[in-house]
């Protein structure tokens, strides 16, 4: 009983101070992406809050927190509210499987990678559901747009990460970064390059980037599946969109990049590498995979609907099946 | 389609060459002026706040009011005050509305004493309307507080001799218009 108590006691200690931190780098996820769409486009971004505008997004938070929550009155209301609640807590409950290093994980799940799908699909019914409850043509149009999209692409996205859990042999994402260790290239990147490639664009798609952003298409829908949100729920769903990044760049880093370790023939170059710890690598690998986010935000520009149904069926769903066809061959009879 | 074309599609050259231009973008320098605290250099026939120039002989302006910036301005923006004292026009008072005024220094090109001027002063917004129209006073006060913050030794607007009209059609007094001193060493 005593046991019990204590790994509830450590395990919600873990995940306040893991989840402390992924809100910070939420905040300031946000401003690095105006700071960054800002510099591509030759602007400066930010800069009056604070040093370089580094207060920013804190200034954001209290504003929206005070901001007044506005309900429609022509809204269902138990749907409205409960919405922006369903999305942020499928994206905060990603995390739970998600290991930073060896040590660092609240919950190392044989079946992480099926768990982390299975959550993050439960946050498309946050959206459905603020698309349809809000009673405005926007809304609803976003809404079944983002149905639509996320159904199409997360197939995609499920079949690209099929190669890697054959390659590692495992479903848990830490079993899968230490498997990596047993090859001398030490990450799935290379033998999995048709798979990432698959990865990262069903990624955009669905996380609802740029230039996949359609349930939110600003200059058609206004903002999409939110527009008649304010204040704080409203600030839910830019944390889920956010938490949604920050989980797919750490699902891409743990299973194409290697998560917290460094390939082995790069230590063998350079032995110093080992002294880094992996939460480092980890994160910066993390941190590339969001730039990557912006710096296709401020490159491509949105692909139209039909265009974005042919990629996700016609074209991401064969390459990702024909990895997997390449990668069971390789792996039967070698 | 040719083989190069279908390598272009399949290896996504075109999203590839984006990426390197946001990338190179990204580092180069940006463009903004932060405004209140970095201000743009003014560039020499800039229109800015108006000002009746302070003629250092005489301690007041030099407008004869002969009329014709009033005649002059599209926007009619400008009105003078005029009264017969013992034989002989006196200016009353001269007021320019510059919330109407278009900036075009057609005024300033007219005047045929240069007493007229467009200053490159451009920080005179108001929360009234009266703060916008200026009378003589007013302009004069425009002109020292322009003078003060001018900072080379000698002040010529290129608008009081207008190129492409034949100088000899000029009154004198526009004729030998040379740079105005403002500061006394």
């Amino acid at each position: 009983m005593t046991e019990t108590l204590y790994i509830v006691f450590i395990t919600i200690i873990k995940t306040a101070i893991y989840f402390g931190i992924l809100l910070l780098h939420v905040a300031y996820a946000t401003y690095a992406e105006r700071k960054i769409i800002a510099h591509i486009q030759l602007r400066l971004g930010p800069m009056v809050v604070g040093s370089h505008g580094l207060l920013q997004p804190i200034a954001d938070v209290v504003k929206l927190l005070f901001k007044e929550d506005i309900i429609p009155s022509n809204v269902d209301k138990r749907i409205f509210t409960i919405a922006p609640l369903i999305s942020l807590t499928a994206a905060l409950s990603t995390f739970a499987v998600i290991p930073v290093s060896e040590e660092w994980v609240i919950s190392d799940l044989n079946v992480g990678i099926l768990y982390v799908f299975g959550v993050a699909g439960i946050g498309t019914y946050g959206i459905i559901f603020a698309g349809w409850s809000s009673n405005s043509k926007y809304a609803f149009l976003g809404g079944l747009r983002s149905a639509a999209q996320m159904i199409s692409y997360e197939v995609a996205l499920a079949m690209s990460l099929v190669g890697v859990i054959l390659m590692a042999e495992s479903f848990s994402l830490v079993e899968i970064v230490n498997k990596k260790m047993e090859y001398s290239y030490g990450m799935f990147l290379f033998p999995q390059i048709l798979g990432y490639f698959v990865f990262i664009v069903a990624m955009l798609a669905e996380t609802n980037r740029v230039p996949f952003d359609l349930p939110e298409a600003e200059t058609e829908l206004v903002a999409g599946y939110f527009v008649e949100y304010s204040g704080i729920r409203f600030s839910m769903f830019y944390l889920a969109e956010y938490l949604a990044m920050f989980c797919m760049s750490a699902l891409a880093a743990i299973c194409f990049w290697g998560g917290w370790t460094v390939p082995p023939f790069l230590l063998e170059i350079f032995p110093f590498l080992s002294i880094v710890p992996g939460v480092v690598w980890f994160l910066l690998k993390v941190y590339f995979h969001m730039f990557l986010f912006f710096w296709l935000r401020g490159t491509l520009p949105r692909y139209r609907y039909d265009q974005l149904m042919a990629i996700g069926w016609k074209v991401l769903l064969p390459i990702a099946l024909v990895n997997i066809v390449i990668t069971s061959l390789i792996k039967y009879y070698l | 389609m040719k083989i190069g074309e279908v390598l272009k599609k399949v290896f996504l050259i075109e999203i590839f060459k984006g990426l390197v231009l946001t990338l190179r973008m990204l580092l180069s320098k940006s463009v903004t002026i932060q405004y209140p605290f970095e201000k743009r250099k003014v560039h020499e026939g800039f229109r800015g706040r108006h000002a009746l120039v302070r003629d250092s002989s005489t301690g007041t302006d030099k407008c004869i009011g002969c009329m014709r910036c009033s005649a002059v301005c599209p926007s009619r923006c400008i009105e003078i005050k005029r009264e017969k004292r013992e034989n002989k026009m006196v200016v009353v008072d001269y007021i320019i509305d510059a919330s109407r005024c278009i900036y075009c220094a057609y005024c300033v090109e007219t005047c045929p004493t240069c007493a007229i001027v467009l200053t490159e002063e451009y920080e005179y917004s108001s929360y009234s309307r009266d703060g916008l129209i200026f009378n003589k006073e007013r302009m004069l006060r425009n002109w020292d507080e322009f003078a003060e913050k001018w900072e080379k030794d000698f002040y010529f607007n290129k608008f009081w001799q207008p190129p492409g009209i034949d100088p000899s059609k000029w009154p004198k007094t526009k004729r030998e218009q040379g740079p105005i001193q403002l500061k006394y060493l």
